[in-house]
């Protein structure tokens, strides 16, 4: 190639021809993506972070969890994300509107954590995520650095963690979740994306059995 | 030049220098033979390959890339001719959940819909949820005061509220598919109730206020 | 080609004088860089089969370590070291010295200050979690404007090329440097000033992933392997018209393949075929890269040998990729560490590898005196490669393992750890191999540029 413009254009045309194809194209198709109201429930979905879960995703962000935990369902015959019950159909594009940072993962070294509200046989609860948080379990790590150590002063407090066995502090002490902690726990307890939108289950072509 | 020290990695000779490098890539090498494969073949193999390439690109994006439908997200799924089709919402599904919302039918009448012995009436095995459309589509509209007598047995309590636009103002068909799902349930086996007849109702009878058991009689 | 003369000796001496501290500069950055990086990477590989390491501590917690280490090989090592020899082709080929030099200075400090914002904030908490993007944006546009300062000496010693043809390592080098601005900064705007809305999100950081891996890293790598193995072994390249085609292949599909870690995800299915589809249509663009960069393979040279090995590396990572974006495929290793393996391959191996046999050639004529010590070259030969295909084989297996439970709904995740636990450790070996032989390359490359001998200068045939 001897010129040097057309290698300059030619360059240009790859990078926006790409772009235009992948980053504008999902644009114009899911740019304007709407909730979707249901009249049986009169209110659409998905719904917005309250506030204290929209601090907990600057903090999910922050430790960048995203290194070992995805959050996006496939669907039920992709891998065993459905068995695992992590969630009952496939992740949409309308699931993240409403997230300021999305968080999908490339990663599970950790499980899932999509659809933790409504995480099936039994859902965790705030203490549970706490304590798991503390102790660490299997890959995690113990991000003890989340919470407190203090001296009771008067009651114990009741954010205090109920630690038994080896972890339990001393006597006098009580473990206490940092402010930062319970953010990114109402968070995690805010992840729930089970409504069925149209196109997340679509009626399968020809007939044949909805599922 | 002495001949390049190759094994010292200290220094690596260049054979030849920039400008020889540049002058020789030049000129076009269809006339250099390349001396480790047969020449002849090797373009050819080359573009054999790049159409091989493209046509499996064009065959598998034809059959799994969904018509480029923002609604299609199971590859698998054989693209449709006007795209995804949308799930049309089961009625009998749309009405349980109806009968559960907060506030409605269930907090009465009971989850299993046994209702509440002397005060709130069964629905399960209930004539009038069996009985005429009509019937059971004023109850809904209009709601329902007084006695009334169901399988024999007699329930008086606060008036049935109106889910039409007296009441609640539920749509046409928020009151189809509940209807629909309480004559299917708990044992009742009676057809659907569809949104025109509900609208029909609704047209033929205009305001009204709530209903006593000996009227609804008279009328059906 | 004959035997180069006199004249062109004297000529490449003086023409390296200009370049010899900007060049040297960013080099030495980009060495200490891929140190701190092969740290980094050690920590984190003994954080996941060791979580407790570090885990009290906030700054090295496993998310920071993991985002500080790619941030610091692709910034720093590839940023620096990369960019300078990209440079240094241009202006070899161009003939005329290194125009600009204080401006790359300038540039360098500014590009690695800008880093170390970034990295700093990234410990501090605010990683953005997205792959490739992890800096923060504070630091983006400064690192984004050095970028340009020292690009300038790059395209201004293209424009003034005193032969107008254009080689092979041109358009590469061209590449990478007029098309790494566009990217950051569309990437930057897109994903963290005005972040697009939801999935796209996801969809754009891929675009800016895979853009940077074939518009950038590749061109970068390419572009020593086409300078080096003619200069060394003397022979032409031997399909050079194709050498076209695979380039505008790489260049024009590469970007394609955003969509390459969305399959299955919350995007429409077309994202994740057309990467699917792009990335096997990038094959041929190995292939071209395989047929004409096959000298490499031959020789005793050792550069030579590294850009051969890392071009092996370099299109099997393609291969694989290739392989593993089939749904099939895709279904068992996907989310495992597989993919880490597969990036690796073309990252550690490919790209640094290339770049490692390019640094090999270019110092000692950048430096004006040869390598300080041989052994040290062959050490880091040594090591780097075992390093590698024992990481790769590790990553590979312990993804396999993962991904064969993963599918298995009944294994639960500590159950997954423990099984991939030797794995794990192997790669922690590894990353400890990799992070020696650098140590053996940061020796040599001290040693040569800054201490001086009193010997008489050996002489450089150029």
């Amino acid at each position: 190639m001897k010129n040097g413009l057309l290698l300059f254009i030619g360059l240009f045309a790859a990078l926006g021809f790409s772009w235009a194809g992948i980053v504008l194209g999902s644009n114009v198709q899911l740019g304007a993506l709407a909730p979707f109201f249901d009249d049986g429930e009169s209110q659409s979905f998905p719904q917005r972070l309250p506030g204290t879960a929209a601090r907990g995703q600057l903090v999910y962000r922050d430790l960048n969890c995203a290194s070992c935990h995805t959050q996006q369902v496939r669907r039920p015959d992709f891998g065993s994300d459905q068995a695992r019950g992590w969630g009952d159909r496939q992740s949409v594009a309308r699931d993240y509107i409403y997230q300021s940072w999305v968080q999908l993962g490339q990663s599970r070294t950790g499980p899932d954590l999509t659809n933790l509200r409504a995480r099936k046989p039994t859902a965790p609860d705030a203490e549970d995520l706490m304590e798991l948080l503390y102790t660490g379990q299997g890959g995690m790590p113990a991000y003890r650095f989340l919470f407190e150590t203090r001296k009771v002063t008067g009651q114990v407090s009741e954010h205090a963690l109920a630690l038994t066995g080896r972890l339990k502090p001393a006597s006098g002490a009580e473990v206490v979740p940092t402010a930062r902690t319970e953010a990114l726990v109402a968070y995690l307890l805010s992840l729930n994306t089970t409504y069925d939108y149209p196109e997340a289950k679509p009626a399968p072509v020809g007939g044949g059995d909805s599922k | 030049m002495s001949a390049p020290s190759s094994q010292d990695p200290r220094s690596e000779p260049a054979s030849v220098s920039d400008e020889q490098l540049l002058a020789a890539h030049e000129k076009p090498l269809g006339r250099q033979p390349d001396d480790k494969a047969n020449y002849r073949l090797q373009p050819l193999g080359i573009l054999f390959f790049l159409s091989g390439l493209i046509l499996f690109s064009a065959t598998y994006l034809n059959r799994y890339a969904g018509h480029f439908d923002p609604t299609i997200y199971d590859e698998g799924q054989k693209p449709t001719k006007g795209g995804a089709a949308v799930a049309k919402a089961d009625p009998v599904a749309q009405g349980k959940r109806l009968f559960n919302s907060a506030g409605a039918c269930y907090t009465c009448h009971q989850p299993a819909g046994l209702g509440v012995p002397g005060v709130y009436p069964p629905l399960a095995g209930s004539e009038w949820v069996q009985g005429p459309q009509e019937r059971v589509v004023r109850i809904l509209l209009y709601g329902l005061n007084g006695t009334v007598s169901v399988k024999g047995n007699a329930f008086n309590a606060a008036p049935m509220p109106a889910f039409g636009s007296s009441g609640f103002n539920w749509s046409d068909e928020k009151i189809a598919e509940v209807l629909t799902y309480v004559r299917q349930e708990w044992g009742n086996k009676s057809p659907a109730i569809t949104a025109d007849v509900v609208a029909a109702v609704r047209t033929k009878v205009g305001d009204h206020k709530a209903w006593t058991q000996d009227e609804l009689l008279q009328v059906h | 080609m004959t035997a180069p003369t006199q004249a062109a000796t004297d000529e490449d001496t003086a023409t390296e004088a200009a370049g010899r501290r900007p060049l040297l500069l960013l080099l030495g950055f980009g060495i200490l860089w891929l140190l701190a990086a092969g740290v980094l990477a050690f920590a984190s590989a003994i954080q996941l089969h060791t979580p407790d390491f570090f885990a009290d501590c906030p700054v090295f917690t496993h998310g920071h370590a993991v985002a500080l280490a790619e941030s610091a090989w692709v910034y720093g090592w590839v940023g620096n070291a990369g960019l300078a020899l990209a440079v240094w082709i241009l202006v070899r080929l161009a003939g005329e010295p290194l125009r600009a030099g204080n401006v790359v200075v300038i540039g360098a400090l500014a590009w690695n200050a800008g880093l170390f914002i970034g990295l700093v904030g990234i410990a501090t908490g605010d990683a953005t979690g997205l792959p490739m993007l992890e800096l923060p944006r504070y630091a983006l546009p400064l690192m984004l404007t050095a970028y340009g300062a020292v690009g300038v000496s790059g395209v201004l010693a293209w424009a003034g090329r005193r032969r107008s043809i254009m080689f092979a390592s041109h358009w590469y080098a061209v590449a990478a440097l007029f098309l790494f601005p566009w990217l950051f900064s569309a990437a930057q705007v897109m994903l963290l000033w005005v972040p697009v809305r939801g999935v796209l999100q996801a969809v754009a950081d891929g675009w800016y992933a895979q853009g940077l891996w074939s518009l950038w890293l590749a061109p970068l790598a390419l572009a020593g392997a086409y300078y080096v193995v003619p200069k060394i072994t003397g022979r032409l390249i031997p399909s050079y018209e194709a050498a076209s085609l695979g380039f505008w292949c790489l260049v024009f599909v590469g970007p394609w393949t955003g969509g390459r870690h969305l399959i299955g995800g919350p995007v429409p299915a077309w994202i994740s075929s057309i990467a699917i589809v792009a990335a096997v249509t990038l094959l041929f663009h190995y292939l071209i890269v395989l047929i004409n960069l096959r000298a490499s393979f031959g020789g005793k040279s050792v550069a030579l040998r590294f850009i051969g090995i890392g071009l092996a590396a370099y299109v099997l990572g393609g291969v694989v990729d290739a392989a593993t974006s089939m749904r099939g495929v895709a279904a068992l290793v996907q989310f495992t560490y597989f993919d880490g393996a597969q990036q690796q391959l073309a990252l550690s191996g490919g790209i640094s590898l290339m770049i490692y046999g390019t640094l090999y050639f270019a110092v000692p004529r950048l430096a004006g005196r040869a390598w300080a010590s041989g052994s040290l070259i062959r050490g880091h030969l040594v090591l780097a490669v075992l390093g590698l295909v024992l990481l790769v084989v590790s990553l590979a297996g312990a993804g396999i393992v993962q991904g064969q439970a993963l599918n298995d709904a009944a294994v639960a995740f500590p159950r997954i750890a423990e099984r991939t636990r030797s794995w794990l450790m192997g790669a922690t070996a590894a990353e400890g191999i990799l992070l020696l032989g650098n140590l053996l390359l940061a020796a040599n490359f001290v040693q040569t540029v800054a201490c001086r001998r009193s010997a008489a200068k050996e002489a450089i045939a150029s």
